[in-house]
């Protein structure tokens, strides 16, 4: 390892040039086009045809940022539900793989989706969103909201996922449950799930505000919104996965 | 609409209606939006099992939502906020596959809710209540492609990759009486989510001092 491991215990007076180069990866503006794209490509009528592409993407971007795990686990997920959606009914046909099926072949939707999501989320800290909206001029209201959103899902995923937990533990989750006490089970989940992330929440809060994130003058941005060579090199690769996807026959048709 | 419990607020004077937002306001308004959207994707999650199981699944949506968003009026003291939320719920909404017009919906359906509010003067109980069964409606939004133009609906989106047979079994099962059942039922089961999260405010927010 002959880089700075981490590159904000690097000397800014000498390493900050290297390390701005290094840490940029793609402007978060391109990385939300890319998401938005990507989302309205797959959930399109004819969807199907650019899921291998932006899985392709997906993959690609997760091997640039070295998250070895999510390059590993989308194509083993897609794999996971090409299988249980195209192959299974094909060798045991029955109302169950039928349903399961169904349900396989709409979700790899989201799971190419969220792959090239999981990338914006991961490598876009919440100040270089708010930076990067800016830039785009949306009010701030707006924009402070969903960059604050942004830091919130994980922590409000991670209570849902605790409370589930606890729920099951106890015999309480499940479709049953919820048609025989769909008041209680809403209650059982919902309360102590909004509880904790509101717990949550006040000290995150408190931590933002102090840092000024409601403050009316405009702030200065330590790295400021760039489009660089990255966002360069991908302007290629998405136009040969377009064509790709459009000229190639559809594989999972 | 206007009873309920705010007869001794005469003193007190409208609350004010700029649309300026504080800094709390905003973190405010993204965890109760982060909230109700996990909350009723969580619940959402169990519609993929069957068509009948989906539309079942919609109401009780509408009824979880209430709790939050409840919970989120009785923060909320001026003009703003509960647009604000709409319109971040929206484009959550749009990212995930859901078309631009129902984004547009909810956004109109929030800013009405709001005016709800402010008729309440952003107190009263019944208020907020009724400002919930109106926004509940969004999750109505999902269909009105439906009715808008049928053909079209069945050959986009998901659903040509949903399988022959869901889309014979839910066309058949999304005819005009039961969209329009689904509609009423929205309604009532947003109302009763906002009565629901009244209650459940009162039962144990309240009691824990987070309301």
């Amino acid at each position: 390892m002959s880089a700075p491991a981490s590159p904000e215990l690097a000397s800014p007076s000498r390493a900050l040039p290297v390390v701005l180069a290094r840490e940029r990866g793609l402007d978060p503006r391109t990385k939300i086009l890319l998401v938005v794209a990507c989302s309205i490509a797959v959930m399109s009528p004819q969807g199907s045809r650019f899921v291998p592409f932006v899985l392709l993407l997906a993959v690609g971007l997760a091997v640039a940022e070295r998250a070895w795990r999510r390059a590993i686990g989308l194509p083993l997920a897609a794999l996971a539900m090409w299988v249980l959606g195209w192959l299974l009914p094909g060798w045991w046909p029955n109302p169950v793989t039928a349903i399961l099926s169904i349900a396989c072949v709409y979700l790899i939707r989201f799971v190419a989706a969220i792959g090239v999501g999981a990338h914006l989320i991961a490598t876009t800290s919440p100040t270089r969103l708010a930076a990067a909206l800016r830039a785009w001029r949306i009010p701030r209201p707006v924009s402070v909201t969903l960059a604050v959103m942004l830091r919130f899902f994980p922590v409000v995923a991670a209570e849902a996922a605790a409370v589930l937990d606890a729920m099951r533990l106890r015999g309480l989750a499940g479709a049953g449950g919820l048609v025989r006490h769909p008041v209680l089970s809403v209650e059982r989940f919902t309360v102590p799930m909004i509880a904790a992330s509101l717990r949550a929440s006040e000290d995150l809060s408190a931590s933002a505000i102090l840092r000024g994130l409601g403050s009316r003058r405009v702030p200065t941005a330590m790295h400021p919104p760039r489009f660089g060579v990255a966002d360069l090199v991908l302007v290629p690769v998405v136009a040969a996965l377009v064509a790709g996807a459009l000229l190639l026959p559809a594989p999972l048709a | 609409m206007t009873g309920g419990t705010e007869a001794p607020v005469e003193a007190a004077e409208r609350p004010r209606l700029s649309l300026r937002f504080s800094a709390r306001d905003l973190l405010r308004v993204a965890i109760f939006a982060v909230i109700f959207i996990v909350v009723t994707y969580v619940i959402g999650m169990l519609g993929i099992l069957s068509p009948l199981v989906w539309l079942l699944i919609v109401p009780v949506q509408a009824i979880v939502g209430g709790v939050v968003v409840m919970l989120f009026l009785t923060r909320v003291g001026h003009a703003g906020p509960l647009a604000l939320f709409g319109l971040v719920v929206a484009l959550f909404y749009l990212l995930s596959g859901n078309t631009v017009l129902s984004t547009a919906v909810i956004l109109v359906l929030a800013v009405l809710a709001e005016l709800l509010l402010w008729a309440g003067r952003y107190r009263s109980r019944w208020a907020a209540i009724w400002a919930y069964t109106l926004f509940g409606l969004s999750f109505f939004t999902p269909f009105l492609p439906l009715v808008l133009d049928r053909e079209a609906y069945f050959a986009t989106s998901s659903w040509t990759e949903m399988g022959e047979d869901y889309v014979r079994a839910s066309d058949a099962l999304l005819s005009a009486p039961v969209i329009g059942a689904l509609a009423g039922g929205i309604l009532v089961a947003a109302f009763l989510g906002g009565l629901l999260g009244s209650a459940i405010l009162r039962k144990h927010f309240v009691r824990a001092g987070l309301a």
